[in-house]
């Protein structure tokens, strides 16, 4: 072989090598991957979804002031896809909603989580709202900082000021727990870091509408990390999904990560439907000593029926 | 001298093999990086602009950015006095409003808001606006509810500009819990222009343009609540208004602009100047025929600087495209 072949092949070998120690990590994080059933992923075309499918989204806080296996859901969202209208909607469930929780008796939604996890809450949405849930994605706080830092911050178009004196400074695992800052989060579109956007979603002392005004918002902020997400080179999902380290909780695989990116982008504007279940769909009240929101099912399952069935 | 050569090419080889590992680093991550201002240039705009990045003001003059403040929770410069600045500098639970100089020295600071103690006994302050006639400042603050702690809601008021002068005047009575009145924009006749947010029996949440002639005036709407206009922007000659109209979207605006009697106050048809994307911030140039706003230039990133003439969409201009500025921050843009 001449000379010159020989220096050739030793550059490929040396190219070769550092194109290896690049993608390594990704491989290696693919199979140390905290999704279960995943292990490497298949980076060959994938299928796109073509039927309709149901995905419970579930927030909790989960800072030092909470049991971790004992945890409230403060955001719940029901999002409906369908791949072949290109439409989704998005309907968000009052945390307080009164209602009957399977094998619990009667009590907040936002309880269902706290006994039987991720199950439990699926449970209670498809036994009260009359739906089928074919997956679930739980989010703690950090994580759901973490996930918009990852993305390299989300944008936002700030519908009003945002201004709450009592807002929980409990991110941090140092610390009071149950001490507090104020928050100001001025109007119009800003581009926002984990921390600031869980502000402008977490924060409800200061509007008329309450838990209602936050439900609109973390809507609003799904858009927008939905809007990031898509960014994000699903070569690199095992390394991103491996991050969080707990932090985030899903029956959905890697594999079907990628193919719900593979149509994120067919949902912007008009055919993404908002839902928050306002009066009269409910109204609040008092039950058990506590405040609570009465849902009005006569109302309600007739519209979920429409937009879920 | 074999071996030598052999060795070169083998230090070659291994060179070749760290490049091709930081160039596909390179090709994948994320190359939105953002650059300080100072470290870019940009395509020259008449007069002088100031915007803000990462808590620190910077002067755009010439085409190329120089930082007058450091990194310190600075915002929303606006002129003042001369060519002089005021300023906010945000701080945690807190924010005062100063005097600064042209290179960015504190000449007065205008506002005391922090309180020792309990968090909630500090106060905002934001927005500050010079009268045309120099001898009023307008500013955005949040009186509290003595009967509910729950409710901030920002405040319009008017001290005089000079620092050593005291007292102030609340101008705009906000909506209860629905964030407040902003964007304080004083006329030459005395009148006041801002943004009035509203809440309606159905929990949606409104922005509307609104006129008052004097302090505590009910005032008038400029704009229809469904229509979503904030952050009014005045031509220097008071004739045309440009705002951030949203129409419904959440996820998108309009650059709209309007003739303006500033006698009657009549609202002329809104044109489109730009439409259909994340935008903030709109300011005139100091001759009225451009106006300068904030937006991404890539779907999802950090807001850049725009400029846009009066004949629409195909005036555009992209001045910046990798910086990451302060998007409640409008640019301040003078002659000289």
């Amino acid at each position: 072989m001449p000379r010159i072949w020989i220096v050739a092949l030793g550059f490929v070998i040396a190219g070769l090598g550092g194109l290896g120690a690049y993608f390594l990590p990704v491989f290696q994080a693919a199979v140390n991957s905290t999704s279960a059933n995943d292990g490497l992923p298949n980076l060959n075309p994938i299928s796109a979804p073509t039927e309709p499918f149901t995905i419970l989204l579930l927030g909790s806080d989960d800072d030092s002031k909470f049991v971790p296996d004992r945890l409230n859901t403060q955001s719940m969202i029901l999002v409906r896809v369908d791949p072949g209208a290109k439409q989704a909607t998005m309907l968000s469930i009052p945390r307080d909603l009164w209602v009957q929780i399977p094998n619990q008796g009667w009590g907040k939604i936002s309880w269902a989580y706290q006994e039987r996890g991720a199950e439990g809450a699926v449970a209670a949405v498809q036994s009260n709202f009359g739906v089928h849930v074919d997956d679930y994605v739980w989010i703690g706080l950090n994580g759901l900082v973490k996930l918009i830092d990852k993305l390299g911050g989300v944008n936002v178009q700030v519908t009003n000021p945002v201004l709450d004196d009592f807002y929980p400074s409990d991110l941090n695992s140092g610390g009071n727990p149950y001490d507090y800052y104020r928050v100001a989060v001025l109007p119009g579109a800003t581009h926002m870091d984990g921390v600031h956007a869980l502000q402008y979603v977490r924060s409800r002392h200061g509007d008329s509408r309450g838990d209602f005004a936050r439900s609109e918002r973390q809507q609003q902020l799904l858009l927008a990390i939905k809007s990031a997400a898509s960014r994000v080179n699903v070569a690199d999902l095992p390394t991103l999904a491996s991050a969080f380290n707990g932090e985030i909780k899903t029956s959905v695989g890697l594999d079907k990560m990628r193919a719900l990116m593979s149509i994120a982008n067919d949902f912007s504007g008009p055919n993404v439907h908002r839902i928050v279940l306002v009066p009269p769909y409910t109204s609040e009240g008092w039950a058990a000593g506590q405040s609570v929101v009465f849902p009005d099912w006569s109302q309600i399952r007739p519209l979920v029926q429409k937009t879920f069935a | 001298m074999r071996w030598a050569v052999a060795g070169c090419l083998l230090l070659a080889m291994f060179v070749f093999g760290i490049g091709v590992y930081h160039t596909v680093g390179y090709l994948k991550g994320d190359r939105n990086v953002v650059h300080r201002p100072n470290e870019v240039s940009a395509p020259p705009l008449a007069g002088t602009m100031y915007v803000v990045q990462a808590g620190a003001i910077y002067r755009f003059h010439h085409g190329s950015f120089t930082q007058i403040t450091p990194e310190a929770g600075w915002t929303q410069p606006s002129a003042g006095p001369g060519d002089q600045l005021f300023a906010v500098r945000r701080q945690s639970n807190y924010a005062d409003l100063y005097l600064l100089s042209s290179r960015g020295t504190t000449v007065a600071q205008l506002t005391h808001n922090f309180t020792p103690g309990a968090a909630e006994s500090s106060h905002w302050s934001f927005y500050p606006r010079l009268s045309p006639d120099g001898s009023t400042l307008f500013y955005d603050y949040d009186p509290k509810n003595s009967y509910n702690n729950y409710q901030v809601d920002l405040a319009i008021f008017a001290s005089p500009s000079n620092p050593g002068a005291r007292g102030s005047v609340q101008w705009t009575n906000p909506n209860d819990l629905t964030g407040g009145d902003v964007n304080p924009v004083p006329m030459r006749s005395g009148a006041l222009i801002y943004t009035k947010y509203s809440i309606d029996d159905s929990y949606r949440v409104h922005s509307q343009i609104w006129i008052q002639r004097r302090a505590g005036s009910a005032g008038q709407a400029l704009t229809a609540p469904e229509v979503g206009c904030g952050q009014p922007a005045l031509s220097p000659d008071e004739k045309m208004l440009a705002m951030v109209c949203t129409k419904g979207s959440s996820q998108s605006a309009d650059l709209d602009v309007a003739t303006l009697d500033a006698t009657s106050f009549a609202l002329g048809s809104p044109a489109t100047l730009v439409g259909g994307q994340l935008l903030a911030s709109p300011v005139f140039s100091p001759d009225g025929k451009s106006i300068a706003y904030l937006a991404p230039s890539t779907p999802g990133g950090q807001f850049q600087l725009w400029t846009v003439g009066s004949s629409g969409p195909a005036s555009v201009r992209n001045i910046t495209t990798d910086l990451g500025l302060d998007s409640t921050s409008a640019p301040v843009w003078v002659g000289g």
